[in-house]
């Protein structure tokens, strides 16, 4: 009989420190051997004269290439690929730097594990498959949805596919249904509180008891305030599509960083400038190996967001290394209401409508706890004919492709020539008054 | 036809104050000044017997400008004055999109500015119900 303890993988959980290192080892040479398989490392390796076979121990990481986002844009669909396409089943996007987005794949495999790391994460927290989960994040491509769902249900909880928005229902749902964990970014879960109170309502008898918030970052005091109006606690998650999705790392209930799962990941910690690793402890950006991934097994990921390893040892006596809180990127990425946007795909939209100038500001601000997000945009002048109706469907039109680029709406504004802040040297296009 | 000067401008204040400075020392006087109004922005309708001279003005200190056809039909000052344009537009069948007036000299002239689809029908309608269409505002 399966017990809760195998439903989450747990003899990975609770591995000391040398059977995490050793296993590492292992899994690490497996995953460079497969993903030699693929065009896109075959290439590397070979361009670089790396031979899968000299990889052995984790130290070994470091003869190998990092991977970015320009790599996964140029290897679209489906160049990292090592398995035949019929054995995936399942294909996530997400945000790249130009139109097209990035594509990772999945075999039966693969939605396992990932399915096995989210109820771990979920397990961790004390949530068992007697709570009520409402997951109020998007689904279709973003990974929130169906990775957090996969991983409710596996640990048997009575999983809600509620998705975003529509807040008369979500609360509707959390009463009719008594729910006590919920999933949802932290400015909407947010946002729902200001709501019930501006209605008069108070968010403490919800009896929500877990909320896991992630997808953007936030600080320590919006959790704060966010336990103090719900009454629940708040764990911090999180993921990156590159890497699975949610799942990747996760509070435990000491709630003293997320413990990143590192029999499924290999973490290094590098200086952005010069490649090099960190002392310990000290802030850097995250890079990430899977070690467990079949179908698009990805080496050395630059996934910009930058944060620190805690030093210490866990008090729930887990071994997995814990990640501060993140502090930044090391790239232009921004994130909108758990979204990521490239200013560069917003670029492109702006630069295929003749009728704009060249010149145009993305203003990033707060309303309420949502974030909003304004594009603003010159007329050129020789497009003014008089009327005012073309402006209004040109700049309608506008919106709706630059929707279509980032996947929520966006406000367009259109400007005078000239009255948007002209910069000398590199433009700074965007304004973030959040 | 004439030319309305017409400037596109963001919606917030100093608007009116920048388009009023440039024309005043530009030498250029305003018959009529509109405001059509879009919500985050809008546009400036002016008609001044110097349309060139504004239009010049107002490009030459950064504003957005553009020239924009309407027909220009002089009604006498009094009740009912706009009575004859009207009905003569009504049984002509002809639709107007934008339609303001101006007196020029109190209890004499005024002026109806129209635009609509067929400006040239617009004219000819008016001529037909013996009003006099203005080419020029000297």
């Amino acid at each position: 009989m399966k017990t809760v303890v195998d439903k989450v993988g747990s003899r990975f959980e609770w591995m000391s420190r040398d059977e995490i290192t050793e296993f590492q080892g292992a899994a690490l040479r497996t995953s460079v051997a497969r993903a030699a398989r693929s065009p896109h490392y075959s290439a590397k390796f070979d361009e670089l004269g790396i031979d899968p076979n000299d990889i052995r121990l984790t130290k070994d990481i470091t003869r190998l290439p990092f991977t970015t986002k320009e790599d996964l844009r140029l290897s679209y669909p489906d160049k990292m690929l090592t398995v035949d396409r019929e054995q995936v089943v399942r294909l996530h996007t997400s945000s790249g730097t130009t139109g097209k987005p990035t594509a990772i794949m999945h075999t039966q495999q693969d939605i396992d594990c990932w399915a096995e790391l989210m109820a771990r994460c979920l397990a961790m927290t004390g949530a068992t498959s007697q709570d009520v989960f409402q997951n109020m994040s998007g689904y279709g491509m973003f990974t929130g949805g169906l990775g957090l769902h996969y991983g409710a249900e596996r640990l048997g909880m009575l999983v809600i596919p509620a998705g975003p928005g529509q807040t008369a229902r979500q609360i509707m749902l959390i009463r009719d249904f008594g729910v006590t964990c919920i999933h949802s970014t932290p400015s909407y879960f947010m946002h729902v509180a200001e709501k019930m109170i501006q209605d008069g309502d108070d968010p403490k008898p919800l009896g929500i008891e877990r909320a896991f918030c992630g997808a953007e970052p936030y600080t320590e005091e919006l959790r704060a305030k966010l336990q103090d109006l719900y009454g629940c606690r708040v764990y911090n998650s999180y993921g990156l599509s590159e890497m699975m999705g949610p799942g990747v790392a996760f509070e435990c209930t000491y709630q003293d960083g997320m413990h990143v799962w590192e029999d499924a990941y290999l973490v290094e910690i590098i200086d952005p400038e010069t490649l090099e690793p960190v002392k310990e402890g000290a802030v850097g950006e995250l890079v990430m190996t899977t070690l467990r991934r079949e179908a698009m097994p990805i080496i050395r990921y630059r996934t910009r967001d930058l944060t620190s390893i805690l030093g210490g040892e866990c008090r729930c006596g887990r071994k997995h290394a814990r990640m501060a809180r993140f502090v930044g990127r090391s790239d232009d990425m921004l994130i909108v209401g758990g979204v990521n946007v490239f200013p560069s795909q917003i670029e492109e939209v702006i630069m295929r409508n003749d009728w704009l100038g060249g010149n145009y500001v993305i203003q990033l601000a707060k309303q309420g706890a949502l974030d909003k997000m304004t594009v603003k945009v010159e007329i050129a002048q020789a497009v003014f004919d008089g009327s005012l109706d073309n402006i209004r469907t040109k700049r309608d039109e506008l919106a709706n492709q630059v929707k279509d680029q980032v996947g929520f709406t966006v406000n367009v504004e259109v400007v005078e020539p000239g009255s948007l802040p002209a910069s000398e040297g590199k433009a700074k296009r965007v304004m973030d008054e959040r | 036809m004439y030319n309305e000067v017409r400037v596109f401008v963001e919606n917030k204040p100093g608007k009116l104050s920048q388009v009023s400075d440039i024309l005043g020392s530009a030498g250029v006087d305003i018959i009529n000044l509109e405001l059509a109004d879009d919500g985050q922005f809008g546009v400036f309708k002016i008609l001044t017997a110097e349309p060139d001279k504004a239009k010049q003005a107002l490009s030459a200190a950064g504003m957005t400008t553009a020239f924009s056809k309407v027909a220009i039909i002089e009604i006498a000052d009094q009740p009912g004055g706009l009575v004859r344009l009207a009905d003569a537009l009504r049984d002509a069948n002809i639709g107007l999109t934008d339609a303001y007036g101006c007196i020029l000299e109190r209890g004499k002239r005024a002026i109806f500015v129209v635009k609509g689809e067929n400006l040239e029908a617009i004219e000819s309608t008016a001529r037909a119900a013996g009003l006099k269409v203005l080419d020029s505002l000297e």
